[in-house]
């Protein structure tokens, strides 16, 4: 297996060691290792200090995260100044970390989640959710191998080559997508789980939407979505145990 | 499931746990998404259509969460997992309240464990600084799987505690008919709640609320026709 094949691999457990010092550093210093398991030879002192950078602080999308990677292991075989280095990597966080989480967590996931709960409440059940996970892993799996490859062909030009690529594009087409698919599966699955129950049952779950809304808009942060459920359903079990 | 016997118990164990992992840690392949772990979990009990019921519920919950940054979130997969083991067997229209109310406890446990997991994180890299700073590559693994272990032992332990809890209230707990089902109309409202102001968040006032409305239009037109 080549050294890129492992790193690429090794990226899809980045946020492994996640924890609020160094955020993905050791992830990253975990996907370096094969990139720079060659300088060893030609360099033994830059090896380990190339390692040490690796680990440092960094906080990106885990799945832009080859993009850093790539660059920052090309700069390192090209022998750049250490703190040039450290520069691009901190340089890297913001953008990718905006562009990565706008791309998926934004755009691509609610637009599958979305065209999957109208598809599961279409009746197409098991396809709608396999189709889900294949068509997420699919794109998910392409984009990381194109990070890397990106990063590694462009070292320290990683930003120009982010800029002329279909990056910023897609991030613009999906936003519309993914607020239409969910605009359309919030009325589908509402009314999946409403018609049994009939009308008036319908108008009751109506007000808790209504006030679901208000409510966590109004005390907002402390009453978040699941703390106003928890909180309707111990009101809606007190009032049942006083008889009302 | 009638029962909670250990051909049912060890698969959704091992599904929990995976679930548990794939939030954050790896592969994030979406399976933690509560519709797949919903689904999944309710095709291991036995009643695919409980573990769906439940799933896509979550799932409207799990809309209202943008996991950018270090923000922090409720876990919603081991929690639908422990959900659907709840609700199985039982009509949904009676099951779905309690065990919506189970599944969004756990998913508050759940989100909680993932801070403890990652300021132990934080403490084994200090532990380890003295061998990062020399630029050891061994450290760096051995720092990398044991992250990847205790984060599978907080899915793991958050699943069996969920289990445990399902099997505790499916034994204890009755609900009269009216309670159960009010109970289930306010899970449902509250999911759409969520969903509804997650979806008003991500768009703001900006094109794509023009899209979200038109989804709705056009999700409105499908619900009539469905």
């Amino acid at each position: 297996m080549t050294g890129q094949l492992r790193a690429l691999l090794r990226l899809f457990a980045v946020q492994g060691t996640w924890n609020y010092e160094r955020m993905l550093g050791v992830g990253m210093g975990y996907a370096a290792e094969p990139l720079l398991e060659d300088l060893k030879a030609v360099d033994p002192v830059r090896h380990g200090e190339a390692v040490v950078r690796s680990a440092e602080f960094f906080n990106c999308n885990p799945n832009l995260a080859g993009l850093a990677l790539g660059a920052t292991a090309r700069a390192e075989y090209e022998a750049l100044p250490g703190a040039q280095i450290v520069r691009l990597r901190t340089a890297l966080c913001s953008p990718l970390g905006a562009m990565g989480d706008e791309l998926f967590w934004a755009g691509l996931v609610p637009a599958l989640v979305g065209a999957a709960l109208v598809g599961v409440v279409l009746g197409a059940g098991w396809w709608a959710i396999a189709g889900f996970i294949l068509i997420y892993n699919g794109i998910r799996l392409w984009t990381s191998y194109w990070s890397l490859r990106t990063g590694m062909e462009s070292g320290m030009r990683v930003g120009a080559a982010i800029g002329a690529s279909w990056l910023p594009r897609a991030i613009e087409r999906i936003g519309p997508a993914s607020a239409f698919a969910i605009g359309a599966a919030i009325p589908v699955v509402a009314a999946w789980y409403l018609k049994p129950f009939g009308f008036s049952a319908g108008i009751g779950a109506a007000g808790v939407v209504m006030a679901g809304i208000a409510l966590t808009r109004w005390f907002a942060p402390f009453l978040t979505t699941v703390r106003f459920a928890l909180a309707a359903m111990i009101f809606l079990l007190v009032l049942r145990r006083v008889g009302v | 499931m009638n029962e909670f016997s250990p051909h049912v118990v060890l698969p959704l164990l091992v599904w929990g746990t995976l679930v548990g992992l794939d939030l954050v840690s790896v592969p994030q392949a979406m399976i933690s998404r509560p519709l797949v772990a919903g689904t999944v979990a309710g095709w291991l009990v036995g009643d695919a259509e409980a573990g769906l019921r439940i799933g896509v519920l979550f799932e409207l919950f799990a809309l209202d969460v943008l996991p950018v940054g270090a923000v922090r979130y409720p876990d919603y997969g081991p929690a639908t997992v422990a959900a659907v083991a709840l609700g199985a067997g039982a009509p949904w229209e009676l099951g779905l309240g309690l065990s919506v109310a189970l599944g969004l406890v756990l998913a508050v446990l759940g989100g909680w464990s993932l801070q403890i997991v990652r300021r132990w994180n934080a403490r084994a890299i200090q532990r380890r600084a003295a061998a990062l700073a020399a630029g050891e590559s061994s450290a760096i693994r051995r720092l990398q799987y044991g992250a990847l272990l205790r984060d599978a032992a907080r899915g793991f332990i958050l699943t069996l505690l969920g289990i445990v809890l399902a099997s505790t209230i499916k034994d204890m707990v009755g609900l009269d008919r009216q309670t159960a089902v009010a109970l289930t109309l306010v899970a449902i409202g509250s999911a759409l709640a969520a969903a509804v102001s997650g979806a008003f968040r991500g768009s703001g006032r900006s094109s794509r609320l023009k899209w979200l409305l038109a989804g709705a239009g056009v999700g409105v037109l499908l619900a009539a026709l469905a």
